[in-house]
Formats: structure tokens, C-alpha cells, sequence
């Protein structure tokens, strides 16, 4: 694979991609959700997002776009009966790619997992609408709020939280999210909150079933307690979020303080809005503070003994050296030069010295 | 008035010549006209920081001791400030001849102090110059207590060494006798472990005269190794920062006795 040039790379794998797009959208399309005839659970959704994230805006729509137009002939819809949600599904990889172009960078970060999220729902919101807006204004099949409960709740409600779930396991399978602390805890969290949604709406429909497939005003029920689904995984995110945040943003404060003290930096204001909290982060950061405050002090009290400079002068021996100089003859022949060279300064002391000091003032150094 | 500045160290390897070459390559970016004698006729050296080939020198100071030359004829421009700011700053040198039996005869027979003060006055009015740099040989001989005679100010550089503080208590006592106007103390190649203003105060005490530099030890000067001018390679490094200490304060001071 490497040695192809990327453009043939991108074709290949989006033909790949878009066949395994439409079988899996073939086998979908026969479990089909309660009373929406043409919406499916679909966990094949999640590719198009993926490849998009990870290859950008052409690999990911048009695995969407082909994908959905091949499912629809193998499914026996033929090819351009639907083609606005074609363009829909297309709309799946074409957003996240263009996000990664805009500078969206691998996810390390709270941040990070957040912005991927909203985009998989703000994609999910747009293609929705784009499919509706086209099928109502332009194609005519559909009436609305008629075909609220019969597409587009169905649609948006399987999608969104379909990909919510599985674009990031993708992601973190391909390591565009790498795992750190920050989107461990919060993949954690909102895998164990989209899980235990998931399962509960699962049973409560198994228990319902019949009911529901006979029984239409059961089915307008069930779709708006979906729409309140998609609100629990999001209020939930946002509440997952919040709780990740208060675990991570101690964390990484922690380790930004442990960076600075390797630095020999030992004042550490991060620290400081922990240190009133009563759990283990607030224990851990007046420890460390504490900690630096008493390493600095004993590193500058070695620092004063190791800097004791010591200027020992063996007094009698210097005494003995400067005399034999200045009692040679040379030396008393170069001072005798000296002073006469210096002598017109040093005369008539007075003058000398106001002569000096205007030659200093007038002078250019 | 011109100043007369000798620059030296009781031993040898203190930096003596680096920092010379240093503070005149300086005092020239500051607009000053400046000549660098070396005096160190037994041991030359001052030159190679400079660039300058051996091959290059027709006369030197020992030619003009002698006779064979006017003073002028040895200088050589060395370094002056680069064309877009240029402000007259210039570094002259007068290098001492490398040839050893020219090195012998002083040995043997010395200079005179005389002379040497007529060079002086004559290169200074000659090529207006603002400060003379000598650059002494290290110890307290004939031809070190001449240039000191000669002097205004004397800077004498010494290490953080028990043997350089003997010797420089020494010299400093020597050249009170000579009665020398201004002398400083330089300390060079100082631990970054002791603190700067502590390790001036010390010095300070310890030979009754004030400390105007302490030159860090730093790997960036040993790796320019004397091939270039550290103060033009590395302008925001603290050693040149202290060179630049060094430079004001002596500019402050009273003037020549010439």
C-alpha cells in the first residue's frame, strides 16, 4: 500500500469501503426499524464519519454516496430512486473530512473528544435535514410533521446514536484517538451511559413489539421517547464531560506543576484552585506545594553553602613578593618613570584636578 | 583625552587576550576608535582572535622599539563597525612580532619605557585614537610594570584559583606602589554555581579593589575556542553583557597621564 501514490490509495479503499457500505446497508435495510419502512438499524454509519476523520472529505462522501446508491440497487430500490439520501449518507464523510482540514488534529484532549462529537451529531442534524428538506420541497414524497414519526425521527435517532457509539471506537481502534486520561474517562463514561441507554430502550421495545407494530399511536409514543433518547446521551455527554473535566483538569495540572519543579521552578500557581478541595486531588496538590515550597528552600540553602566562594591570600608571602619587586632597581626606575610621566596631572593639585574634571566634561567619552 | 587601559592576569590562561580582543571589538561598536597593543612580546597571541595571518605582519611593535619602523607602520585594522551602522568605531592592532629570535632579543635586553610612551602618543594622535588596549604579558616583569607605568587604568583578570588570588593579591600591591589611577578586578571562567554579586563582594574584601566583571564559565566560549569574537557571535549572551559592564565602567573613568 505504501508505495501507491495516495490518490490511487483513496480509490481503492473508497471502492472497498462503499461495497462493505452497501452490503451491510443490503442486510440493514431487512432489519428494519418499527414502522419506518426504509430506515434501518445501521451501525455501518459510523464509516462513513470514520474514513472521513481519517482521510478526509473525498475517501469519506463518496463511501457514503456510493455505498448508500449500491445498497439501494442490491435492496431491489434501484439506483436514483433516493439519490438525495445518497447525498445525505455522502454528507456522513464529507463534513468530518472537511473538519480534519480545517486543522482538527488527532485527539489527545477533552477538547479534542468533544469537538469530534459535535461534529458527528451537527453532520447527523445537516444530512437529516438536507434528505428532508429535498424529499419534501423537491421529490414530494414526504408530508410534514406526516413523515416525522415515519422517517426522519427513525433516521436521525439510529444515526446519531449509532455513530455517537461507534465513530469513536473506530477512531480509537485507528489511533486518531489516542489514549490518554482525558479521552479514557470520558470514552468511559459515555460508552457506560450510551450503554446502559441503549440496552433499556432495547428491552422496553422488545417488551412493546407487538404492540407497537399494530398500533399507530404506540408508534408516535415510542419515536418521541427516542427523540427524548437522543437528549439523555447528550445531556449525558455534556454531564460525562463536566465530570471528566473535573478528574483530568486537576490531573494535567498536576503533571504541568511535576514539569515545572524538574525545571527548578517551585512556584506553582495551577495548583493553587485545587488545593481547597477536600478529595485526593486537593490532598495531592497542597502536598506538592508544600512539598516545592521546602525543596526550594533547602536547595537555595545548599546553593548558599556550595556558592561560599573562599579568596584565601597567604598574607606573609605576598608581603615578602610585592618587597622583592619594589625593592629591585627596575621597579624603583619604572615608578620614578611613572611618576614623571604623571607629574604635570599631579602638580598644584587644585588646577590639575579643575582642569580634569572640564576636560572630562567637554571631552567625548 | 585619550585613556591608556593594560589588561592583565599574574598567570597565564585566564582569557587575558579573549578579553582584550573582547572589550575592543566592543568599545568599537560603541563608536570609539580603538588600538590594541600587544605587548606580550614573549608569547603573542592576540592576533589569531582577530584573523589575522602571521604572513600579514611586516612590522610589528618590536620592529618600531628598534628602529625599523614608524609607529603607524604596524598597525593593522582589524575590525570596525559594519557599513549600514557605521559609527566610526575601529579596532587597530599592533601585534608583537611571532619571529623567535626577535622574541629572544627582548628577552635579553628589553625595551625602553621611553620609546614605548612616544609609540603610544604618537599612534593616538596619529589615528585619534579614543582608548588604548594593552595587552600585557602575564607576571610582574620589566615590560608589565612599564605598561602599567603608562597606564590610567589598570584591569587585571584573574580565575576563581588559589594560585591566580596569591598572584593578584600580589600584582594589585605592586601597582598601588606605581600608583596606577584606576585598577579593576575581572574575574573570568566563574562557576555558574556562585552567585555574581556574593563572588564581587568577596573579591572585593579580599583585595581592596572593586570587582567591574565577573565572566561567567560558559561552554558557548569554549566551543568558539579563540576563533572569532565571542561578543559579535553571541550578542545576548551574559558574558557579553558583563564586557559591556566592563566597557562603561572604564569609559567613566579619569584620563590619561600621556
Amino acid at each position: 500500500m505504501k508505495h501507491l501514490p495516495k490518490w490511487t490509495r483513496n480509490l481503492g479503499l473508497t471502492l472497498l469501503a462503499a461495497l462493505a457500505y452497501a452490503f451491510l446497508n443490503m442486510l440493514s435495510n431487512h432489519l428494519l426499524l418499527p414502522s419506518a419502512t426504509f430506515i434501518a438499524l445501521r451501525p455501518q454509519v459510523a464509516l462513513p464519519f470514520f474514513l472521513g476523520f481519517i482521510f478526509g472529505p473525498w475517501v469519506g462522501f463518496f463511501t457514503g454516496f456510493l455505498g448508500n446508491l449500491i445498497g439501494d440497487v442490491l435492496s431491489g430500490y434501484g439506483p436514483w430512486q433516493f439519490w438525495n439520501w445518497h447525498i445525505a449518507n455522502g454528507l456522513y464523510g464529507l463534513l468530518p473530512g472537511i473538519a480534519t482540514y480545517m486543522g482538527m488534529k488527532k485527539i489527545r484532549t477533552l477538547r479534542g473528544f468533544v469537538l469530534m462529537e459535535a461534529i458527528v451529531v451537527l453532520t447527523n442534524v445537516l444530512a437529516v435535514a438536507f434528505a428532508v428538506f429535498t424529499d419534501m420541497f423537491w421529490l414530494k414524497i414526504m408530508q410534514f410533521p406526516e413523515s416525522l414519526n415515519s422517517w426522519i425521527l427513525p433516521a436521525f435517532i439510529t444515526n446519531t446514536v449509532q455513530a455517537f457509539v461507534l465513530v469513536p471506537l473506530f477512531l480509537v481502534l485507528a489511533k486518531f484517538i489516542t489514549i490518554t486520561i482525558e479521552t479514557r474517562v470520558t470514552l468511559i463514561l459515555s460508552w457506560l451511559m450510551v450503554f446502559i441507554v441503549t440496552v433499556t430502550a432495547i428491552a422496553i421495545t422488545w417488551t412493546v413489539w407487538g404492540d407497537l407494530t399494530s398500533r399507530a399511536a404506540s408508534v408516535k409514543a415510542f419515536y418521541s421517547a427516542g427523540i427524548v433518547t437522543v437528549l439523555v446521551v447528550i445531556i449525558g455527554f455534556i454531564i460525562s464531560v463536566f465530570l471528566t473535566y473535573r478528574i483530568t483538569d486537576p490531573l494535567s495540572s498536576l503533571s504541568r506543576a511535576a514539569q515545572r519543579i524538574e525545571q527548578g521552578e517551585y512556584r506553582l500557581p495551577e495548583l493553587e484552585k485545587f488545593s481547597a478541595r477536600s478529595d485526593e486531588f486537593g490532598q495531592l496538590s497542597r502536598l506538592i506545594r508544600s512539598m516545592a515550597e521546602k525543596v526550594e528552600k533547602r536547595e537555595t540553602r545548599l546553593k548558599h553553602q556550595v556558592a561560599e566562594l573562599k579568596i584565601e591570600i597567604d598574607r606573609a608571602r605576598q608581603a615578602e613578593d610585592v618587597k622583592e619587586i619594589v625593592e629591585s632597581d627596575y621597579f624603583k626606575n619604572i615608578r620614578q618613570k611613572a611618576r614623571e610621566f604623571r607629574e604635570p596631572s599631579r602638580s598644584k593639585n587644585g588646577e590639575s584636578q579643575n582642569a580634569d574634571k572640564g576636560e572630562d566634561e567637554s571631552g567625548r567619552i | 583625552m585619550p585613556k591608556i587601559v593594560s589588561i592583565h592576569s599574574f598567570r597565564g590562561g585566564t582569557g587575558k587576550s579573549n578579553t582584550t580582543a573582547n572589550l575592543a571589538v566592543f568599545l568599537a561598536k560603541m563608536g570609539l576608535r580603538v588600538c590594541v597593543v600587544d605587548t606580550d612580546i614573549q608569547s603573542p597571541g592576540i592576533h589569531v582572535l582577530f584573523h589575522l595571518d602571521p604572513k600579514e605582519i611586516r612590522f610589528s611593535l618590536n620592529d618600531f622599539l628598534w628602529g625599523k619602523c614608524e609607529i603607524e607602520q604596524t598597525t593593522r585594522e582589524v575590525f570596525c563597525t559594519a557599513p549600514g551602522t557605521d559609527n566610526g568605531g575601529k579596532v587597530f592592532l599592533i601585534p608583537s612580532s611571532m619571529r623567535t629570535g626577535d622574541i629572544a632579543r627582548v628577552l635579553k635586553f628589553g625595551y625602553d619605557i621611553q620609546l614605548l610612551r612616544e609609540g603610544f602618543t604618537q599612534i593616538i594622535a596619529k589615528l585619534e585614537i579614543d582608548i588604548l588596549l594593552i595587552d600585557t604579558h602575564p607576571g610582574l616583569n620589566e615590560e608589565t610594570l612599564m605598561s602599567i607605568a603608562l597606564s590610567d587604568t589598570l584591569l587585571i583578570i584573574l580565575r576563581p584559583d588559589a594560585q591566580d588570588y596569591q598572584g593578584t593579591a600580589v600584582t594589585v600591591e605592586v601597582a598601588r606602589q606605581i600608583e596606577v589611577p584606576n585598577m579593576y578586578l575581572v574575574m573570568n571562567k566563574v562557576p555558574a554555581i556562585f552567585d555574581r554579586a556574593a563572588t564581587a563582594e568577596k573579591a572585593r574584601a579580599a583585595f581592596q579593589c572593586p570587582v567591574i566583571g565577573i565572566l561567567p564559565h560558559a561552554d558557548e566560549m569554549m566551543t568558539l575556542a579563540s576563533d572569532g569574537i565571542f561578543v559579535l557571535q553571541h550578542p545576548e549572551h551574559t558574558i557579553t553583557h558583563e564586557i559591556e559592564n566592563i566597557a562603561r565602567k572604564i569609559l567613566e573613568q579619569r584620563t590619561s597621564p600621556l
